[in-house]
């Protein structure tokens, strides 16, 4: 299974009908891909500091743009990214957080 | 030295986060705030030096200089320890809320920020500064003239000798009291004493050039801090505001003017300067004015062996 490939229904964001954010939400869902590029070269790099760093800002952004459900996850995944080295675990995140992240992709 | 009403305030964003700083400027846009940013520690501690903006939004976690580190180099700055900083946290322990109000911090926001709190929490801060300032302001006014007050001089008079001596540059100061005050109180009562006060604290502002600094000493003396400014020059700013003075025609007492002395001193008239010498040296040349007849102004001779470029 690829999870790179868009799948299930699109996210949208909390703030897709507010006329001052619709400007910020686009860019934001626009470096999507980037982002996810960056996850997977960092997890195929087993980088746990390109992780946490990826992760963190994430968590950071994500909620501001209206995807609280992407900055939960990507808070779990820099939790692990610090605490663990457990693959499995790792790429169950890292899976969920991609999957989030291309739904949102799809909004745009 | 009034306090102005906010009408457009800058904030300054320093956090390492590219979306921060998008987010800030759309969620805080009008409002009358101006956003201003840095990426990074050291970027922001230079932008607070130069644009010294309202107030501070600063991310603790950061590359490089945390904001901790930041917040410490902001606060040991006279320049800018005085500019509320609001802190901008994800996951805090109570330690590092306490430690960043123990060290200054105004507010503490978590993050990812509810940009509705913040924008609240950022109007807060600019409205608690403002008062501050204005308090802070008005602790060192007078009352009665709006001049400065003692303390206000004590504060000015340090900085200005700590400039000049810095520089090597002069420094001058006026000290003046009105003539036979107690008796005009006596004669005419205590609102029109205080009108006299009023109008020679206006006549000594407008005779003053830029720079200079009048103030109210206490009762009916009064003290103009001259920077960069040789004795003679201030003896004819002092000249001026007693001319000016004497010229007034009172409507209550169209018979009697009223007038005041003037005892002018600067750093080069004293020997090994302080500012204690320079205020004794001022004071006894005002003294020597009351001695010789009131209503003149007379200077300080310089101390010591010294030679005079005046006649
Ligand atoms: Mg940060």
């Amino acid at each position: 299974m690829n999870h790179d490939q868009p799948g299930g229904t699109p996210l949208l964001s909390e703030f897709a009908d507010d006329p001052e954010m619709v400007e910020l939400v686009e860019l934001f869902v626009a470096e999507m891909p980037m982002k996810v590029t960056s996850l997977r070269k960092a997890f195929d790099e087993h980088s746990l500091t390109d992780l946490t760093r990826l992760a963190h800002q994430l968590k950071g952004a994500a909620a501001g743009y209206g995807f609280p459900t992407i900055g939960e996850v990507a808070s779990e995944l820099e939790g692990a990214a610090k605490a663990t080295e457990d693959v499995n675990r790792l790429r169950t995140q890292v899976d969920e957080l991609v999957e989030l992240c291309n739904r949102a992709s799809m909004a745009a | 030295m009034t306090a102005s009403a906010p009408d457009k305030s800058t904030i300054l964003l320093i956090d390492d986060s590219i979306d921060m700083h998008r987010l800030l400027s759309v969620r805080l846009r009008g409002d009358h705030l101006e956003i201003i940013g840095a990426d990074n520690g050291l970027d922001g501690i230079g932008m607070a030096r130069t644009r010294s903006p309202d107030l501070i939004l600063l991310d603790v976690d950061m590359p490089e200089m945390d904001g901790f580190e930041v917040l410490q180099t902001l606060r040991d700055d006279a320049a800018t320890h005085e500019i509320p900083v609001i802190f901008l946290a994800g996951m805090t322990t109570t330690e590092d809320k306490v430690r960043a109000f123990e060290m200054g911090a105004m507010d503490f926001v978590s993050k990812p920020p509810d940009f509705a709190e913040l924008k609240a929490r950022v109007r807060s801060a600019l409205r608690i500064s403002f008062l501050m300032k204005m308090l802070a302001q008005k602790a060192r006014l007078d009352g009665l003239t709006g001049l400065g007050n003692r303390a206000y001089i004590d504060e000015r008079l340090n900085e200005e000798f700590a400039q000049s001596t810095r520089h090597n540059r002069s420094l001058s100061l006026i000290m003046s009291d009105l003539d036979n005050f107690k008796s005009v109180n006596d004669t005419y009562g205590h609102p029109h004493g205080d009108a006299v006060l009023i109008k020679f604290a206006s006549l000594l502002a407008e005779g003053c050039r830029e720079g200079d600094i009048a103030c109210r000493y206490g009762g009916e003396e009064f003290a103009v801090i001259l920077p960069e400014t040789e004795r003679d020059d201030a003896a004819e700013v002092a000249e001026r505001v007693r001319a000016s003075l004497e010229a007034v025609e009172w409507l209550v007492h169209p018979e009697r003017r009223i007038t005041a002395s003037f005892g002018v001193a600067s750093l080069s008239c004293v020997e090994a300067p302080s500012i204690e010498r320079l205020v004794a040296a001022a004071d006894s040349a005002l003294y020597a004015a009351k001695r010789k007849g009131r209503n003149r102004v007379i200077l300080a001779k310089p101390e010591g062996r010294r030679f005079s470029l005046s006649a």
